[in-house]
């Protein structure tokens, strides 16, 4: 078969496509598609169900609680990988540790001196009034001032191909196995085109996390015992946080096996009790201690927080991000820039309306039709509106919770997500994708692998890739 | 080694060796039930009586549609001891310390939990393919053994699990055993095809031709379940596993074992390391076979309070 017969079907009518220019395909995507061409429809299709068992047999799968049975589902994997050349990915590099270094920079600033809103950068209301504003972690030092040692940005492609920012994800970010699990799955299914086509890798993530953990030691020892902590096996991420623990060989822990005492944090093991140094938590802020933080948590430690703020123990990340990656906050992100480093951001926002300002709010009542509206402490695709798909009462319905709390919602003009190929129903056809690279920061410096997390919306012309909302994913290739 | 992880290797372990029990014990009794023989077959009953938790009436109604018994053994979700169940649990706990076990154990139990609950699995029951259904489980749970063996680092994590094993090995003997002979005069002297049942499902058979040759079939039948130290699935070669590896555990721990489990289980381990046919047999076989239970489920139970009491 040739490429044109492979691509008949494909129509990518209103948005930036990543494979085709003009109907020509694109130099970086011509060797895959001349080897699925060279493949036929009938093996690609074994090729996909062969991944689908891959992801199934090794326990890669969520748990959807619809009913009691408590079926479990692969999260939908794409088996076409998606291509970023080697100029592409330099400058979202570039632009992402710029915007880490400032988001680190603004959370100690907000957590001691306060700087920026005292020099007027960024309103004192809106730290005020953001939920995730943490007041009992004012004060407290942190081991290299670093607050986002682990990061999930997520980048999407406007009309023009422009890479903008869409959301900061600084608390616990997730994915990340689902990129190296996708990566392994790939070498399977295409082990001569990863070769040929100088893909980057990405396995090194586990050991570079690790390493970073160590470092963050309070204790000067020799072997610092990091482990990961875990809600347990109910949280849909289970499967991540048993992955990682594996990967770096270590211990998984539940609230449960840990213990504070005399402000030092211990594990139970069946030795007695040992002391912990690190804590890489997957648990939210508010479930951590229940001294501090909601009482009924039984998913935290008692008196974490005492030992955190004595520096007994590490907490990666750290506690009250959440003010960093707030949506209504996130329009503030390129000023921070421009305050904090004197530099123009590299990577733009999406344009953001604040609904506490009459103008802008009047403005997005106007056009609701070209807005999607989002809660700022909401995340995973709820609580939001599409206005191109909403109805008049939906948006009436937003009409007047936007004015009765206006604090809650932020508007922002659609942007038509760029398109991929994706092998679906037996065809090649386009989807809309977004991009999430993961970035370590420690002490020596940010670190991001090069790739990352590109989730589809699998549903024809949604926008919406969020896993909970119907999405799937993609192996991520960057290529020299 | 944490001690929730402990309890979990623990336990995978013994859920997956009552699994591969249970899977050999209905494969001999559904095949032995084909063979109309002198002695009338009651494993069916015994079966039930292990492993499924029905009140009384009801399993008398299902004691003669073996089609049903099959069913509900392997997978009524209503039956705590159904073979479902226990899968269901054994990859709970294989879930909760992926990070012990390595990648290769944690795929076949996933597999297995998988196959169990595949949607496939009741029609192939139905259209009268029960056999080679229950081998292919029986298969994959030997499989898992296999696995451990060749994949599981020596240390804490295996010694957990091998305890967890030979416990529940030595328990699930005993019971079979038990249920076997109560009821029944032994001191009438029965043929071997009265043992055959219990020897086949504790994979014993073929041993017990190749090495007990005289007609005494009872006492042979006792020796080579209780103290034979050459057969697998006897107490005494259990108990010796048990021993072993409660050893490593206390020394990589608490070498002092302030709990005396050492001292425990030695005890268990005399009363059938310096018995003999004669004596189990004026004890009475169920008396001496509920009194060594007894004594395990106590030492199972000090065990889990040393070392696995986290919370």
């Amino acid at each position: 078969m040739q490429v044109e017969e492979l691509l008949s079907g494909y129509q990518h009518a209103y948005a930036w496509d990543e494979m085709l220019e003009k109907n020509r395909v694109r130099d970086h995507y011509l060797p895959i598609m001349q080897k699925l061409a060279a493949m036929g429809f009938d093996n690609i299709k074994q090729h996909h169900a062969q991944a689908s068992e891959l992801f199934m047999s090794q326990g890669i799968t969520f748990t959807v609680y619809s009913d009691d049975a408590g079926i479990e589902r692969i999260f939908p994997f794409d088996i076409i990988p998606r291509i970023i050349t080697a100029a592409e990915w330099a400058h979202v590099e570039a632009g992402i540790k710029q915007r880490l270094k400032a988001l680190n920079m603004f959370l100690k600033d907000i957590y001691h001196e306060q700087n920026i809103i005292r020099d007027r950068m960024i309103p004192a209301w809106l730290i005020a009034s953001c939920p995730h504003f943490t007041r009992e972690v004012y004060g407290i030092h942190v081991p290299y001032d670093l607050y986002v040692h682990i990061s999930g940005i997520d980048l999407i492609r406007g009309e023009d191909g422009t890479f903008f920012i869409l959301e900061d994800n600084l608390r616990t970010p997730s994915g990340v196995s689902y990129m190296l699990e996708n990566r392994e799955v790939t070498k399977r299914l295409f082990p001569g085109l990863i070769n040929t086509n100088h893909v980057r890798m990405v396995n090194n993530y586990p050991l570079l996390l690790h390493h970073n953990l160590l470092s963050l030691s309070p204790r000067n020892v020799k072997n610092p015992v990091v482990v990961i902590l875990t809600p347990g096996i109910f949280n849909s991420a289970y499967y991540e946080h048993t992955f990682l623990a594996r990967q770096m060989g270590i211990p998984l822990v539940e609230g449960r096996d840990l213990v504070v005492v005399n402000h030092k944090v211990f594990m139970k093991t069946t030795r007695g009790l040992e002391q912990v140094d690190v804590i890489y938590r997957r648990v939210d802020d508010e479930f951590l201690d229940p001294i501090t933080f909601q009482p009924d948590s039984i998913l935290g430690v008692a008196g974490l927080i005492g030992a955190y703020r004595k520096g007994n123990v590490a907490i990666v990340n750290a506690l009250g991000n959440g003010v960093a990656d707030d949506k209504a906050v996130y329009a503030y992100v390129p000023n921070m820039i421009r305050y904090y480093l004197n530099e123009e951001p590299i990577l733009p926002n999406v344009p953001t309306y604040s609904m506490s300002d009459k103008m802008q709010q009047e403005h997005v009542f106007k056009n609701m039709e070209k807005m999607v509206i989002k809660r700022t402490n909401q995340s995973g695709g709820y609580g939001m509106l599409m206005g191109n798909k909403a109805t008049e009462e939906e948006m009436e319905s937003f009409r007047k919770k936007i004015l009765e709390n206006p604090r809650e919602f932020i508007a922002q003009p659609i942007v038509k997500l760029s398109t991929v190929p994706c092998f679906l129903d037996g065809k090649i056809t386009s989807r809309h994708v977004d991009l999430r690279p993961y970035a370590l920061c420690g002490p020596g410096g940010i670190e991001i692998v090069p790739g990352g997390l590109t989730r589809v919306a699998l549903k024809e012309g949604s926008l919406v890739v969020n896993s909970s909302q119907g999405g799937g994913s993609k192996d991520t290739w960057i290529i020299d | 080694m944490l001690s929730r992880s402990a309890d979990s290797l623990f336990w995978l372990n013994r859920y997956i060796e009552r699994s591969e029990g249970l899977l050999r014990f209905l494969h001999t009794t559904y095949v032995l039930s084909l063979d109309k023989g002198p002695y009338v077959n009651n494993s069916w009953k015994i079966l039930l009586d292990i492993f499924s938790t029905l009140p009384p009436e009801e399993k008398l109604a299902l004691e003669n549609d073996p089609d049903k018994i099959v069913e509900h053994i392997l997978l009524a979700q209503d039956n705590v001891n159904s073979l479902r169940m226990i899968l269901n649990r054994a990859r709970e706990n294989a879930r909760g310390m992926q990070d012990h076990i390595t990648k290769e154990v944690w795929e076949q139990v996933n597999f297995t939990y998988h196959k169990i609950n595949s949607k496939s699995l009741p029609a192939q029951l139905k259209s009268n393919n029960e056999i080679p259904a229950i081998e292919s489980l029986l298969k994959n749970c030997l499989l898992y053994t296999g696995i451990v063996d060749s994949t599981m680092p020596r240390g804490m994590s295996w010694d957990f699990m091998n305890l967890g094993k030979y416990i529940e090995r030595c328990m699930l003997t005993i019971d079979l055993m038990e249920k076997q002979v109560v009821g029944h005069d032994l001191s009438e002297e029965k043929d071997i095809l009265y043992w055959r049942g219990l020897l086949f499902s504790l994979s014993g058979y073929e041993f017990h031709l190749k090495n007990y040759r005289s007609n005494e079939a009872n006492y042979n039948a006792i020796h080579q379940v209780v103290l034979n130290v050459l057969f697998p699935h006897s107490v005494m070669y259990c108990l010796d596993r048990v021993r072993k590896y409660l050893d490593n555990v206390v020394n990589q721990n608490d070498p002092s074992d302030p709990a005396g489990l050492t001292r425990q289980f030695g005890r268990i381990c005399s009363a059938v390391e310096f018995a003999d046919v004669g004596m189990i047999r004026q004890v009475g076989v169920p008396v001496y076979l509920s009194q060594l239970r007894n004594n395990l489920h106590q030492f199972a139970w000090s065990l889990s309070q040393t070392y696995f009491s986290y919370s």
